[in-house]
């Protein structure tokens, strides 16, 4: 087979990989914690024989694969006024604790369940450094300090409810990810620099211009290599009718 | 290619936006209306190469794996239940609660039901009602031949009759107080259902520990505030639209793609 079409080949594959991530990333613009990520590729190199009328060593270069980076820098902090809306304003993660053992999110939009625990959109209790936090009715107007401490004031008395953890990672790139802003790893945790931030949501850190651009580059590479491809084939089109044509019988 | 639905799931988030928002808008004017919020999440990833697999068995792992979004969803569309303003109307029967808690209604069907707006009236039995007719509960009887009603802060009903300077102690309204009033299951005409999310109602005396106090002569309006919905407006469609430049981005590249071997 002609290495010029799979060469082409493996970057149309780049290429859909790539929208596939910018579309997931503008798709996830309004998602509280959502961090953007990119596709990067890198060469690989494969030895073939020398052309005829060449000599040594050729390669041809192919793309592949290398990973999806995540920008794991802050987002826009937006007011809600909820309460119990809370945002990570530098470098840490809440602490959820779901059927699937502990998992770890930047969504800090969390409301309370029957029981007046702390929950999570899905339901499931957010740690704090006693186990899940409750709160009851009668404890009123709740303050969260942006240690992570949950207290109100009762009858002029202050009353510590409990303490939101925030932990984070050594490593947090390689976090894997749960769908439903949550996170997974095997990591050790380590102390967090973030404070929290009482009635404002982190908004996702897309930027909608470089995605857009972003976006226009890789269909503008996927023409060039399809238009390459095109031209591939008409050679060997060409190639195949010049060369197999029998000459007329005299 | 995923491009396609990705960007859909992102149109269909960014509708459900919009939607709220105008609900929100509609409900400027409502009393008690508790503006509500969409809540996005991520959707499932494929794991194409999971982060932190072994490269090489001298222990070398990828930094980054890659892994592919399937684009979002809506977690939730919760209400955010802050107070409203305090509206002064002079109605002796409009009656606000500052604080926590709910009025408790009876239904038609002999269920009960929740409201945050007390613009009440008095029944042709003299009783106190909503606008839709529906009995405050526990149920307070005006006498015919009262010349003056002042509801304290504790929600007791002084009644003053005709021929008697004393205000007599008709009634006294409760407020009803959840766990998680958030998952209050809203039904229209200010009302809300009990549900499984938001606990079960305790009744209380307003005014006392966990329960909020009432105001005779005012409403609560709505907490919506129409500058943060405008904003949240412009964004959501300016996020539909980038959405929808990748479904016409994608549908460029398949179509380049179907014009491969063409001729």
């Amino acid at each position: 087979m002609d290495n010029s079409l799979l060469v082409s080949l493996s970057q149309q594959i780049a290429a859909f990989r790539s929208m596939d991530v910018i579309a997931n990333n503008l798709a996830n613009m309004s998602t509280p914690g959502y961090k953007r990520e990119t596709a990067r590729f890198e060469e690989y190199m494969e030895q073939v024989p020398p052309a005829e009328g060449q000599t040594g060593k050729q390669t041809v270069s192919f793309v592949k694969d290398a990973g999806i980076m995540r920008d794991l820098s802050q987002g826009e902090l937006s007011h809600t006024g909820s309460p119990l809306d809370v945002a990570l304003n530098g470098n840490g993660y809440f602490v959820v604790q779901t059927p699937a053992g502990a998992r770890y999110t930047r969504d800090g939009h969390f409301s309370l369940d029957p029981n007046g625990q702390l929950v999570t959109s899905e339901g499931y209790p957010v740690q704090g450094d006693g186990g899940a936090i409750t709160i009851t009715p009668d404890d009123g107007e709740i303050n969260i300090g942006t240690d992570g401490t949950v207290s109100s004031v009762l009858n002029g008395n202050a009353n510590q409810i409990g303490k939101l953890q925030v932990v984070d990672f050594a490593d947090d790139s390689t976090l894997t990810k749960q769908g439903s802003n949550l996170y997974s790893t095997t990591q050790a945790t380590t102390q967090a620099t973030a404070s929290v931030q009482q009635g404002m949501l982190e908004g996702s850190n897309v930027q909608p211009v470089i995605e857009i651009t972003h976006m226009i580059d890789v269909s503008r590479a996927y023409q060039m290599t399809a238009t390459l491809s095109s031209s591939q084939e008409d050679l060997m089109r060409q190639a195949i009718s010049q060369l197999g044509s029998m000459p007329a019988a005299a | 290619m995923r491009a396609l639905s990705i960007a859909a799931t992102g149109m269909q988030a960014q509708q459900t936006n919009v939607e709220t928002i105008a609900n929100n808008l509609a409900n400027m004017n409502t009393t008690g209306f508790k503006q509500q919020r969409a809540e996005f999440e991520d959707l499932l990833y494929q794991n194409v190469v999971t982060p932190g697999s072994q490269t090489s068995d001298a222990g070398t792992y990828a930094p980054n794996g890659i892994q592919i979004g399937a684009g979002v969803k809506t977690a939730a569309i919760y209400r955010i239940n802050t107070q409203g303003d305090l509206q002064n109307t002079g109605n002796p029967y409009d009656i606000a609660v500052q604080g926590a808690g709910y009025f408790e209604i009876q239904q038609p069907d002999g269920t009960d039901a929740y409201t945050r707006s007390g613009n009440f009236s008095l029944s042709a039995q003299g009783q106190l009602v909503t606008q839709d007719g529906l009995l405050v509960l526990p149920g307070i009887s005006i006498p015919n031949n009262a010349t003056a009603v002042t509801i304290n802060t504790q929600g007791q009903v002084l009644a003053t009759v005709a021929g008697n300077t004393t205000p007599q102690t008709v009634g006294q309204l409760e407020l009803t107080v959840f766990p998680n009033p958030s998952g209050l299951n809203s039904v229209g005409s200010n009302l809300f259902l009990q549900t499984p999310a938001s606990g079960s109602p305790q009744t209380g005396v307003p005014g006392s520990p966990g329960y909020g106090t009432i105001q005779q002569g005012y409403l609560e309006t709505s907490n919506v505030n129409s500058v943060d919905e405008i904003t949240a407006l412009i964004t959501a469609q300016r996020a539909y639209e980038m959405n929808s430049k990748v479904v016409t981005a994608a549908d460029q590249m398949l179509q380049q793609t179907a014009q491969l071997g063409g001729a």
